[in-house]
């Protein structure tokens, strides 16, 4: 009985501390849980996508709803368990799944741009790019910049998750 | 529990088990919560600025603390090598290059000494080094009020909240030389919680309440370059609004050109001086930087002050704003080419050339302004009277009023090559009609012939020939940097001795 109750409890801890439940939001404030990823934020918070998408919007494939939640599983589970053993690297780079739903995203939101007879009288070999190459091989500032080490914007203002610890805890351990 | 205690009862090895597997769950599981619990606090704790800045902090070596390299490249102004045609960041004495300007001056304190200005680290051992401000031996000694200090340090918004904004007005120069020690730094534009941009001097705010405009609703890109416009602009002393107090006013109720100020300055019959040599109610004007701005082509395209001055650099990874404000001819590739896509030789030729044509025709102004000096005080001589000379002395105020503004705007003729070769044209007209009037004049008196131009052919003779006493100003300066100054460094090490500066972790 008591094993059970420690281990619920600290189920609860695990849950409230790595804020669980924020996960099935798609807030963009969710993703920097994780501390490292506020430079993504700050870039992503500075570009004209901004006003138009969320991380998910553009990180998860949108094909059908099963696969956007096991996608957003997999990759969740991923990242906590990166960060929880302190793996992650100076520089984030996309994986190979991940670079194939951005670049199915892409294509999602402009695809209307994308079919339109003008762009392809316009930009050489347009048509021979979108298809052979990744979007972002070209538009390289799109949206996060070109800066991106986990230092790269320590000043960024950004929304940090708060102190855990319960302002009124907090109050009656100083005192 | 009953059938689990049965199935221990028979095989009393399975509690072991369980207990000891208990243990290494509950063990790995604390493990896990513990790292979970140790990165949630990571983020509290990254990147939190060191050091606590207290509001009106005016040292900017505190806050260089929490912001090592904006700092790092602020401190960059104090760099004095770059010279361009016409800028830069060296001493230039502009009245050793231009005497003219020392007759164009007589009786003002500007023909004493008027150099190009540093940058903005030598803001204060500048002003002190001045002959403009003179030798005061004591706080209320001086010909310069208090009010002079307005731009100089981040000691002012401190000292305005600490005497109120008139008070800080009131009194002369050097009553507040052991108070204000701070060169221009980080608490003259930045918040000290947010790092927002902020204006900290009344007189920006004052005078767009006059236009009918709140400062606050400012853009984030306005700001960027409303910061700047908190000291490089024209402003005036009016000593109407608070008894005793020279109050720093910006006179833009009618707008931004020569033309809307002159009728500003016209309508309340203010003048900076009276002429030493023409007796003309002059108007000086003081570095229109951002009014001249804002009349030209990249303000219209909302280019602000900061985009060229103070582009984003790179360094290790981290882009930053370089906080090094400087002339955007020593820093090309950062300023110029983010937008035009041209060798970095043809841009400055850009530049000189606009620069070239306005001084052009600068320069012929300020022949033309000596001359109707020289030719006033003639007149004058032969016995004119006030009446004969009153439409004389306005067109002299008003020819010098736009040779000014174009000359004093820092790098105005790029700005806004237009508006500045359009101000000092109207400038030659109007003292060309006034020297027809004074040609009449001469004339009526018996004076039929033209009046020598005088030898002013450098620093020394013009301000021979305006009578001013260099020897004398620079003994004073002497005794004052001997006596005084070292008085004010002492003081105000010991009083920010005091002041202590808390971490914040």
């Amino acid at each position: 009985m008591f094993v059970t109750a420690i281990l619920i409890g600290l189920t609860l801890l695990t849950i409230y501390m790595s804020k669980a439940h924020s996960y099935l939001s798609d807030k963009p404030e969710t993703c920097i849980n994780c501390h490292i990823m506020a430079p993504q934020y700050a870039t992503w918070g500075h570009s004209s996508h901004r006003e138009w998408t969320n991380c998910n919007d553009c990180h998860v494939p949108h094909n059908n709803i099963f696969n956007t939640y096991y996608f957003k599983a997999m990759d969740g589970l991923r990242h906590a368990t990166v960060f929880t053993l302190r793996r992650e690297p100076q520089v984030i780079f996309i994986k190979k799944q991940g670079s194939k739903a951005v670049h199915q995203n892409c294509i999602r939101c402009h695809s209307a741009l994308l079919i339109d007879p003008k762009l392809s009288s316009w930009t050489e070999d347009h048509d021979g790019h979108r298809t052979g190459r990744k979007c972002w091989e070209c538009h390289r500032e799109v949206p996060h910049g070109r800066v991106n080490s986990l230092s790269s914007v320590p000043d960024a203002r950004v929304p940090h998750p708060s102190n855990p610890v319960p302002e009124w805890l907090r109050n009656y351990l100083k005192n | 529990m009953s059938s689990n205690l049965k199935i221990t009862e028979k095989r009393p090895w399975l509690a072991w088990v369980l207990f000891f597997a208990t243990i290494v769950v509950v063990f790995l599981l604390g493990l896990l919560a513990s790292s979970i619990v140790e990165r949630r606090m990571e983020a509290t704790f990254v990147n939190v600025p060191k050091a606590k800045i207290e509001e009106f902090e005016p040292r900017n070596e505190v806050w260089g603390q929490n912001y090592p390299r904006q700092f790092q490249s602020y401190y960059g102004t104090a760099d004095t090598t770059f010279r361009s045609k016409y800028g830069g960041s060296a001493t230039v004495d502009m009245l050793e290059e231009i005497p003219e300007m020392v007759v164009l001056w007589a009786g003002y304190a500007f023909s004493r000494d008027y150099k190009q200005g540093r940058g903005h680290y030598y803001a204060i051992t500048d002003v002190n080094n001045s002959l403009r401000t003179g030798g005061p031996l004591k706080p209320d000694e001086g010909l310069q009020p208090s009010t002079c200090w307005t731009c100089k340090s981040p000691d002012v918004p401190r000292m305005m909240k600490q005497e109120g904004v008139a008070a800080f007005y009131t009194g002369a120069w050097a009553r507040l030389g052991s108070e204000i020690v701070n060169p221009i730094g980080c608490a003259d534009c930045h918040d000290e919680t947010t790092m927002n941009l902020r204006i900290s001097r009344p007189a920006l705010v004052e005078a767009f309440e006059r236009r009918g405009r709140d400062i606050t609703k400012a853009s984030y890109q306005e700001m960027r370059s409303l910061v700047c416009a908190q000291c490089h602009v024209e402003y005036y002393f009016n000593k109407k609004v608070v008894e005793g107090a020279n109050y720093l006013t910006f006179p833009w109720d009618n707008g931004f050109t020569a033309e809307a100020m002159e009728e500003y300055y016209d309508d309340i019959e203010f003048s900076d001086w009276t002429h030493a040599v023409s007796k003309a109610p002059m108007l000086k004007a003081q570095h229109p930087d951002y009014e001249v701005y804002m009349t030209g082509i990249h303000a219209r395209r909302g280019v602000a002050c900061a985009d060229c001055h103070m582009p984003y650099i790179s360094e290790g990874g981290q882009k930053f704003t370089d906080h090094k404000m400087q002339s955007p001819l020593n820093n090309i590739a950062n300023s110029c080419q983010v937008c035009h896509r041209e060798e970095a030789t043809r841009l400055v030729q850009d530049v000189y050339e606009r620069q070239d044509k306005v001084i052009e025709s600068r320069h012929d102004l300020e022949k033309q302004l000596v001359r109707a000096h020289v030719e006033a005080k003639k007149a004058w001589e032969l016995g004119a009277t006030e009446e004969q000379m009153k439409s004389i002395l306005m067109g002299i105020r008003h020819a010098q009023w736009r040779w000014d503004y174009v000359a004093a705007s820092h790098g105005g003729s790029f700005h806004s090559p237009v508006e500045s070769a359009r101000t000092v044209a109207n400038g030659i007209s109007i003292i060309q009609d006034t020297r027809i009037l004074l040609a009449r004049l001469l004339a009526h008196l018996g004076h039929n012939e033209p009046v020598p131009y005088p030898d002013i052919s450098t620093k020394a003779k013009a301000q021979e020939f305006i009578g001013l006493d260099m020897k004398s100003l620079r003994e004073e300066k002497q005794e004052f940097k001997k006596t005084v100054l070292p008085k004010w460094t002492e003081e105000a090490e010991k009083r920010e001795a005091a002041w202590s500066v808390s971490l914040t972790n």
